[in-house]
């Protein structure tokens, strides 16, 4: 895991969630792990294909969860309900959908898959052989902790369009 | 979702079982499925990025990823270490790559993403507003279910970054995109 991929990240969900809580959020001590990671009540995950590769999570309690809903939507949640489950998605899609922009402007350009949520305590994710770097952000409502499994892709230039090759008769 | 993405997806997994572990695979019963995956003991998790978008999910339950894994891999695994996972992943990663190969002929271009693998039955796992093509593959090692939530954009069509912010707004001088 390259430490460059991780400022795009922690400044896009500083920046949105400072935004949107109208409150200066804090960034918790950074850390390495190895091994998987088990689940809280509420996990985002997104993956990201291009010069930069790999799968990040966004994972929180049910309450910050609902919490982050009920702040992005501007309605009061008592649940976790499809809705809010589509603004919570939808707030870790922003993130790494800004963080893609700035890795992009270094150079690293990739894309960013829709998102998918887990909702469940106690599973375990493996990112396998990638060791997941583990921001926890915290807010007055709770905190969100970002894991990034992230390295450099194979794909440095995904957008350049494809040449064909001409076949060579070799006879 | 478009039917016309299953058919890769289930020509891919009968093709790669069939060469890596010699199975004999029959297609148990299509639904389409709106609720969130109630996760069985693996869950292998795929994302595909391109002109075909979204998630594949392949599940099964442990015995059948041990039995799949052991005959990869040639020697036997009792407990669902992380060789044994990493095995079961690089499988839903061959037959993603596949079907995606297929789509290419197509005129489908996309990536697939490194495949995360989930264990620990029980939690739900949603797709939004993506509803999901289940298909049970039956083979002698046990059941693999395949989980499509896919759709396609047209091909060729430029990447939009609009999609990203419909929700949140991110005021003028922090809005990169």
């Amino acid at each position: 895991m390259n430490v460059k991929f991780l400022n795009p990240f922690v400044s896009s969900a500083h920046d949105i969630l400072s935004l949107e809580m109208h409150e200066t959020v804090q960034r918790g001590d950074l850390r390495l792990d190895n091994g998987s990671y088990q689940t809280d009540d509420v996990t985002v995950i997104i993956s990201l294909v291009g010069a930069v590769a790999g799968t990040v999570f966004y994972s929180m309690s049910k309450e910050v969860a609902v919490g982050l809903a009920s702040v992005l939507m501007g309605e009061k949640f008592d649940s976790l309900d499809r809705l809010a489950q589509s603004g919570v998605a939808e707030l870790g899609n922003v993130i790494t959908g800004q963080a893609s922009m700035k890795l992009a402007e270094a150079g690293f350009e990739s894309n960013i898959s829709t998102p998918s949520l887990i909702i469940g305590k106690g599973a375990a994710i493996s990112t396998l052989e990638f060791p997941r770097l583990i921001v926890p952000l915290n807010t007055s409502i709770g905190s969100m902790t970002i894991h990034l499994a992230l390295h450099e892709g194979l794909q440095p230039n995904l957008k350049t369009p494809q040449l064909e090759i001409p076949k060579v008769d070799i006879s | 979702m478009d039917a016309k993405l299953l058919n890769p997806f289930i020509q891919a997994a009968v093709e790669v079982l069939k060469a890596e572990v010699d199975a004999n695979v029959s297609r148990g019963e299509i639904s389409m499925q709106k609720s969130s995956l109630t996760s069985d003991d693996i869950t292998v998790l795929i994302n595909l990025i391109g002109d075909v978008y979204g998630v594949v999910m392949y599940g099964m339950h442990k015995n059948t990823c041990l039995n799949l894994v052991s005959k990869i891999m040639g020697q036997d695994f009792i407990e669902l270490n992380s060789l044994a996972q990493s095995g079961m992943a690089e499988l839903g990663n061959v037959i993603s790559g596949r079907a995606t190969i297929r789509f290419s002929e197509t005129g489908y271009k996309s990536n697939i993403s490194t495949p995360t693998v989930l264990t620990g039955n029980g939690v739900e796992i949603s797709t939004l507003d993506f509803p999901r093509i289940v298909v049970p593959l039956d083979t002698q090692f046990g059941i693999l279910t395949v989980h499509l939530a896919l759709r396609t954009k047209t091909p060729g069509e430029t990447y939009n970054p609009e999609e990203f912010i419909p929700l949140i707004n991110v005021p003028p001088s922090q809005n990169v995109f």
